[in-house]
């Protein structure tokens, strides 16, 4: 797929940088460009159709929350971005969205019973059950200095 | 991948309405748009095709059992036509299934309202 106007794009082996205007408009080229590098690295359909839920439900979280219009931000400067770092290491795909909105501390979100929620036919309140359910590792990193990272891993077999 | 789309027809006393590319957070509000006239209207029997579908989200999903359920509080509801393997396995192992019908007929999810 070609690279949309304004998205950076850096590779190296083993390595790709991708940074996208925040904007829901590009969730659609982010997916591609993580289903497209799972499969390559081997991972079969079902677990690729995971790492790309997993990964929108990320970036969607971003744009909802981190950037959210309605609040104040460290970086409210610099327009909206989402970079994501991608490396494939020791047999696992390590993904790091990265963004210089607001914290939106994932340690605050209290596990819900999804079963329960879908049974009451709630509509909304599944990405971050997603994430946790979809990938190995989910662990978010905040700083002043360099903003705010979610880190997903998804082992291509299991240790 | 391909643009987001909705065509919608009337089938009798059921609409149709053909989804095609990525349902995302980014689509959804069109989607939304789209149901909550055919609610206005008085329409809450809805057949959503989702052949074409290349992707849904969670905000999709999420959403589509909040519109089944007022459908349903107005004797309707919301199925789903022709979901494509890779999505079905998906919402079915969140336990979306369990809620919401899933038919892989036009005739059955038409015919699902009649016997309702």
């Amino acid at each position: 797929m070609d690279t949309p106007e304004n998205v950076r794009r850096k590779e190296s082996t083993g390595k790709l940088q991708i940074a996208t205007p925040g904007d829901g408009s590009y969730l659609a080229y982010i997916r591609s460009i993580i289903t497209d590098l799972a499969g390559k690295i081997g991972f079969p359909e079902d677990e690729i159709a995971k790492i790309e839920m997993a990964v929108d439900e990320a970036c969607s979280n971003v744009l909802e929350h981190a950037y959210a219009r309605d609040k104040k931000w460290h970086w409210q400067h610099r327009d909206p971005e989402i970079r994501l770092d991608i490396r494939t290491e020791d047999g696992r795909l390590v993904i790091e969205i990265n963004d210089h909105g607001q914290r939106v501390d994932l340690s605050d979100y209290r596990p819900t019973n999804i079963d329960e929620r879908i049974q009451q036919m709630k509509p909304g309140g599944y990405g971050i059950f997603i994430m946790r359910n979809f990938m190995d590792e989910v662990q978010y990193s905040s700083s002043e200095t360099t903003g705010n990272t979610l880190r997903l891993v998804k082992y291509l077999k299991k240790p | 991948m391909k643009d987001f789309r909705i065509e919608r027809e009337g089938r009798g006393p059921v609409q149709l309405v053909r989804l095609s590319g990525s349902l995302d957070m980014y689509s959804f509000p069109r989607l939304e748009t789209q149901l909550n006239t055919l609610f206005q209207q008085g329409h809450y029997c809805v057949v959503l095709d989702c052949r074409d579908l290349d992707y849904i989200g969670s905000a999709g999903l999420g959403a589509l059992i909040g519109f089944a359920k007022q459908a349903r509080e107005h004797s309707g509801d919301v199925k789903l036509l022709n979901v494509p393997e890779r999505i079905y396995k998906i919402i079915e192992l969140l336990g979306f299934t369990k809620v919401l019908q899933v038919h892989n007929a036009e005739d059955a999810a038409l015919g699902a309202f009649a016997r309702a």
